[in-house]
């Protein structure tokens, strides 16, 4: 086997990218098309009373509320349902307007600059009603109700862990506890391409739809059920990507909008997000108050860990609902072994935009609180965190191990990479002079287990998920045995065009150039209800992949042994041969390739033909882990902190490309560290967005991020075929808790009551002098 | 409607478009010019995805309305290589070193960078200085950084 797998192979797409030849939506030439722009609410909770396009004038189309609701047929589905939630659906047109960016019409002109003219023009106005803009005053007695059906603002109570009883047991014998209240910034995931749709309908009421998504199916799904047409009357393509983290990965309220506007048409609309747009009323992420307490003995062996959480899900829940706030609380307890861990969650509507998946999906947060409730005992204690992590982690032998929110972990060595990642931080921290330059200093470590390859199928249906969480793959080989592999998953950065080509290439004996992967194309591709999201690609879709090819292999085999008259057992593929082992007597895989689709003299119980497509639906989810460790540096005088040092010690299972990886890792962090100490959406009093531009929203920049030093330990998962594990939300869930436990440690003042992030150069500098001053 | 008609050298040739007086160079280069590779990332100068260079220095595309560069020499990404041919030695830098994943914001930080290594700044200003003027959400840029010292060392040592 030629072993493609493991190799640092440089990205097969990557030419054209660099060359400028990408195709991104809007470079997408469609003939005859028009241009839509969007008529949003500029006020936060109001309800419309007019909507006057009566100065629109050149305008092609002009769609108000009332219009669109009369041509809609459902609404977006909520497809995770959890606690006492009620809403399964959010409307795509709504009188009520509930927070800044609503979408309320469409217009659609000859140009993109004619078609905001127009929407710049109508009149829309509003009967103002009371904001509530956070999550303290939602909760508040006697709040306005964003949803009238949902007391106190309050639309689901979850619950995760041990119960409260048994949880109650566990502290009241407790001898220590310690509590923290953590507020986590509202983000965003900032993709460089912003969203972007273009619908062509056809004569024959087809419609044809380009969109810059992470999932084609999930958007085909949504176009669906609000239009009521019928799926197979729907192709989604996805075009390149440029960038989702999850944001892109459902179909949006302003996108149906351009859908129904093609729709009354009957020609091409396009409508292509602005960064404005897209920093309003794209979904948000966090947005969380949690209550923890933890509880622990004298020598530092941790009992319980509780929290009580808010998560600010805006106006409305988005498609995956307060599923990040479910993952958060199911794997808060980590890498650690606890007598008991409970969670309550509280999703609460607000007037802002609404709040969804990212890069994470509430794993994040479960880092940042269980590792810096872990780093306050160990302070407490005065013990070292490293040497109190040790003394609680899951070991080797204990693995597969079931935490206390009933989620069982794989394998791996925890401790293995805390001691690693320790041993490397102490080395590049030696290995250059620390200046003395009035800068204080900090060090932090997070340990974290990784939910990832999310399925089975039966495991989402118990959790309230409405989708299943299998993957499918065909590979199907040409004449000339070159393989075309058509996938679920759609790449938009992850590098599958690559991987996929590694991993089916060593099965199938071909070169890795000889493989396309064909996705993003629901009219083709295997229908898979997430896409690339949740760090399944490579476990999941990889799995799928990985049968098919090698059920591919076999008939390959059995018909190269006829051939060369040999047991199939004893044929070997690879250097696109077929090669009886031990010998040179071989077949070049075009001449299989050509017997098998010609049909002739094929061995008995052999069908013509090489196609095989498997749906794989894994046996388990998977678990990633890793050791992230970091040295702050932190300006008391600017509240400026930078990030001296980084290490990682990561376990994904098998690495298929250790490029990709660690280029997965090393863009994780730097989000994590954005979130940590950069990014914030801001929103004032009356639910008006702050941060609508770039230069507002603080992203990471070159000057923010350290060199990085990765390792890997590789322990591939019992369950997947190939042993991939995922990995793509790692990196962000372990820089965020390591860096903000970083620069508590250096000044620890400022963590006398709460955890607050982003800890941004105006935040830090406040909590310094508010501490100075306690 | 108040219309002009430029003309650039762009890539190399000359090249006549007539447009509003309010439109954007990077909309003129992407719509009516064919240049996609010039990349829409804010449109308020913060990202640098659509940078070009104009006149030998890189410029963001969108932060100029296309007749002020009336008679300006104009590069896009299309001029620097195409994918079947040979790339530019940060474009190949770039790849060998994993420095771009979704690739949306890449042609902005290949022209700066072509700009940068033709005007004989040293790497620590490509790296620093150059890279820090763009966004880029996926990398974390440190592979960039690799790709700029690997591109450099052949620039002056090569």
């Amino acid at each position: 086997m030629a072993a493609l797998v493991g190799q640092r192979i440089p990205r097969v797409n990557d030419a054209r990218l660099l060359c400028g030849a990408g195709r991104f939506v809007d470079d997408v030439d469609i003939p005859r098309v028009s241009y839509a722009a969007i008529v949003r609410s500029t006020v936060a909770h109001a309800n419309v009373t007019r909507f006057d396009a009566s100065a629109a004038g050149t305008a092609a189309l002009v769609m108000g509320p009332d219009e669109l609701a009369r041509r809609v047929r459902g609404g977006l589905p909520v497809l995770w349902v959890l606690g006492d939630q009620t809403s399964l659906h959010t409307p795509v047109v709504d009188l009520r307007v509930k927070y800044v960016g609503q979408p309320l019409g469409v217009v659609v002109a000859s140009s993109r600059a004619l078609a905001e003219d127009i929407a710049e023009s109508i009149v829309v106005e509003y009967e103002d009603l009371p904001v509530v803009p956070d999550i303290e005053q939602a909760l508040a007695p006697g709040a306005v109700l964003i949803d009238e059906s949902r007391p106190g603002n309050v639309l689901a109570t979850l619950e995760c862990g041990d119960s409260a009883a048994d949880t109650s047991v566990v502290f009241g014998s407790a001898p220590r506890q310690l509590r923290r209240r953590f507020h986590i910034g509202r983000l965003t995931g900032v993709p460089m391409e912003p969203r972007g749709i273009a619908v062509v309908p056809d004569a024959h009421g087809k419609l044809t739809v380009y969109t810059s998504t992470q999932s084609a199916h999930a958007v085909r799904d949504g176009i669906a059920e609000v239009t009521g047409l019928a799926q197979h009357r729907i192709r989604v393509i996805t075009p390149d990507v440029g960038g989702g983290f999850g944001l892109k990965d459902h179909a949006y309220e302003d996108e149906l909008l351009v859908v129904l506007a093609a729709l009354e048409l009957g020609t091409p609309v396009k409508w292509i997000e602005d960064r404005n747009e897209s920093l309003i009323a794209t979904t948000q992420a966090r947005d969380e108050i949690h209550d923890a307490t933890i509880a622990f003995t004298d020598d530092g062996r941790l009992l319980g860990l509780q929290v009580e959480s808010w998560r600010n899900v805006g106006a409305q829940l988005s498609i995956f609902g307060g599923g990040p706030l479910f993952a958060a609380l199911g794997m808060m307890p980590g890498p650690y072994k606890w007598q008991a861990v409970r969670g309550v969650g509280r999703l609460v509507a607000t007037n802002r935009t609404p709040t969804g998946a990212y890069r994470g999906f509430g794993q994040t947060q479960a880092a940042l609180i269980r590792e810096h409730m872990v780093e306050l005992v160990a302070r407490e204690l005065g013990v070292d965190p490293v040497a109190l992590r040790l003394q609680n982690l899951i070991g080797v032998d204990e693995l597969p191990y079931t935490n206390r929110a009933f989620i069982t972990y794989d394998n791996g060595d925890y401790a293995a990479s805390l001691l690693r990642a320790r041993a490397l931080i102490e080395r590049e921290i030696a290995a250059v002079a620390t200046p003395d330059d009035g800068r204080r200093r900090g060090i932090g470590y997070c340990v974290y287990v990784q939910l990832a390859g999310v399925g089975p199928s039966n495991i989402n249906q118990m959790l309230g998920l409405h989708i299943g969480g299998h993957e499918g793959a065909t590979v199907r080989m040409e004449r000339d045995a070159t393989v075309r592999l058509y996938v679920g998953i759609s790449p938009h950065g992850q590098g599958q065009e690559t991987t996929f080509a590694q991993l089916v290439a060593d099965r199938l004996g071909v070169a890795i150039e000889d493989i396309e992967l064909i996705y993003g194309d629901t009219d083709v591709t295997p229908y898979s209800a997430y896409g690339t999201a949740a760090s399944r690609s490579i476990a999941v879709g990889g799995g799928a992949a990985i049968v098919a090819s090698d059920r591919l292999a076999t008939k390959l085999r059995a018909i190269a042994a006829e051939m060369l008259e040999a047991n199939p057992d004893d044929i070997v593929l690879g250097h696109r041969r077929a090669t009886v082992v031990g010998t040179n007597v071989a077949v070049d895989l075009s001449q299989v390739a050509e017997r098998a689709n010609q049909g002739f003299g094929l061995p008995a119980g052999i069908t013509p033909g090489l196609l095989e497509s498997h749906q794989y639906d894994p046996e388990s989810a998977t678990f990633s882990y890793a050791t992230h460790a970091c040295q702050v540096a932190v300006d008391t005088e600017t509240g400026v902190v930078e990030v001296e040092h980084y290490v990682v010690v990561n376990d994904c299972g098998t690495i298929v490309n250790p490029n990709i990886v660690d280029g997965q890792i090393q863009g994780g962090i730097a989000q994590g560290l954005g979130a940590a100490l950069l990014e914030e959406v801001v929103f004032d009093d009356n639910g008006q967005p702050l941060t609508t531009t770039l230069l507002d929203y603080l992203l990471p920049v070159e000057s923010s991020i350290p060199q990085i030093v990765i390792e890997h330990i590789e322990t591939p998962s019992p369950y997947t075929p190939g042993g991939m594990k995922g990995m793509g939300e790692g990196g962000t869930n372990g820089a965020y808790a390591c860096v903000v436990n970083a620069v508590y440690a250096a000044v620890p003042e400022i963590g006398a009551v709460d955890c607050v992030t982003p800890l941004s150069p105006s935040r830090l500098w406040s909590l310094l002098h508010e501490a100075s001053a306690r | 409607m108040n219309e002009r008609v430029v003309t650039l050298n762009l890539n190399g040739r000359r090249a006549r478009v007539r447009v509003e007086a309010r439109t954007l160079l990077s909309d003129a280069l992407r719509h009516e010019l064919d240049c996609k590779g010039v990349h829409v990332g804010c449109e308020q100068g913060a990202c640098g995805a659509c940078t070009v260079i104009w006149d030998g220095q890189a410029v963001r595309s969108c932060l100029a309305l296309c007749p002020q560069a009336e008679g300006a020499t104009i590069e896009t990404i299309e001029s620097i290589a195409t994918a079947g041919g040979n790339l530019h030695p940060v474009q190949r830098a770039m790849r060998e070193h994993h420095g771009l994943q979704c690739g949306f914001c890449t042609p902005g930080i290949v022209m700066s960078l072509v700009a940068a290594y033709r005007s004989g700044a040293t790497a620590d200003q490509a790296k620093h200085d150059v890279l820090g003027g763009h966004l880029c959400r996926c990398t974390g840029y440190a592979n960039i950084r690799s790709a700029i010292d690997a591109a450099w060392t052949e620039r002056d040592h090569g």
